[in-house]
């Protein structure tokens, strides 16, 4: 980070095969959408490399890399809710392409993959910002809850209690999505 | 559920409970069926959530973040890293204590200028008397010794 902090372009490059898959997996985790997970990804490493310089080697590289990744990720949602139908460009002729926004809500994504990934994905997007930062670090990202302590800037009970109530609320969701009771992506097939 | 340790039930499965912490709601779990039943839903969960494939970024985001980065300048604390090594420091070092010379002999000479005029405004009357003009430091003297040059003790 310090050769980064100092413009190093190929440490940077060093850095973003080492930690780029990590990131983007926490994004898509985040907002549940591929795309949209690879623009946020994008704009963390830039983020990273514009204000390399304020990291201090007493905090753990990737304790301080996730700090940054949540806070932007929580910002972005927060800005857009997700709600609307995004314009992007269509990567052959440079186009506009109108592409739909992925609505959290609907357990319709193929395009997401299983149906068990877009009914996580749904149980996710009712949890709390922070109920969700926390579980993603934890259940996707292996990290330790002292950790998750550290980029949430709240005490390790904190985040015992954030991890619980999300833990159980989406096994409730899967659980009763297994047993077919009332769910909607059962109902709408 | 009303149990006060259903909400240790996560960090337990995570092995983030303490080994006596673990030991209780191990102790615990041989008699509460209800967090029996919690336990098999979250451990349940949890495996499926493990066997989810990771999502995996396209090749063209590395040429994309590279690319966009090259634009840039570097953070802006390189700026002031640039300016600290050693390089540039001695030289400014240099400047630095030229400057402060400059300023010593400037402030010495306002000092000096400063000390004249008490002296002159303290001998204001002998000064009219002698017609002294164009005061300098050498002129200083001749006013400290006006007493003596008149001959008086």
């Amino acid at each position: 980070m310090r050769r980064v902090a100092l413009g190093d372009q190929t440490a940077f490059a060093s850095l973003y095969d080492r930690h780029h898959r990590s990131v983007a997996r926490f994004a898509h985790r985040f907002v549940g959408d591929s795309a949209r997970a690879e623009e946020l990804t994008q704009d963390i490493f830039v983020k990273l490399y514009r204000h390399a310089g304020r990291y201090r080697p007493t905090a753990r590289f990737k304790t301080f890399l996730f700090k940054v990744a949540a806070n932007h990720c929580l910002n972005e949602v927060r800005r857009s809710e997700y709600r609307v139908a995004r314009v992007r460009e269509d990567p052959e002729d440079g186009r506009p392409l109108e592409v739909p926004a992925p609505d959290a809500e609907s357990p319709h994504r193929a395009v997401e993959g299983s149906e068990l990934e877009a009914e996580v994905a749904a149980a996710m997007a009712r949890l709390s910002e922070r109920e969700r930062t926390a579980f993603t670090l934890c259940r996707f990202e292996g990290m330790a809850y002292r950790d998750i302590a550290e980029v949430l800037s709240a005490s390790e009970a904190a985040v015992k209690s954030l991890i619980h109530r999300a833990t159980l609320s989406v096994a409730r969701a899967v659980d009763r999505w297994q047993s077919g009771a009332e769910s909607p992506a059962r109902s709408r097939a | 559920m009303s149990c006060t340790v259903e909400s240790d039930l996560t960090a337990y499965l995570d092995g983030e409970l303490s080994p006596d912490e673990a030991s209780r709601m191990k102790a615990h779990l041989a008699t509460c069926e209800d967090c029996r039943a919690t336990e098999v839903l979250l451990h349940r969960t949890v495996s499926s959530l493990r066997a989810l494939p990771p999502f995996e970024p396209s090749r063209g985001l590395r040429r994309r973040v590279l690319a966009q980065v090259e634009t840039l300048p570097a953070s802006s604390w390189a700026g002031w890293r640039q300016w600290l090594r050693p390089v540039r420091l001695v030289p400014s070092g240099a400047a630095l204590a030229a400057a402060v010379a400059a300023a010593f002999v400037v402030n010495h000479r306002i000092q000096e200028r400063h000390r004249l005029d008490l002296a002159v405004a303290a001998n204001y009357e002998l000064l009219s008397d002698y017609e002294v003009v164009g005061l300098s430091a050498d002129d200083l003297d001749v006013v400290e010794h006006l007493d003596e040059l008149e001959g008086r003790p």
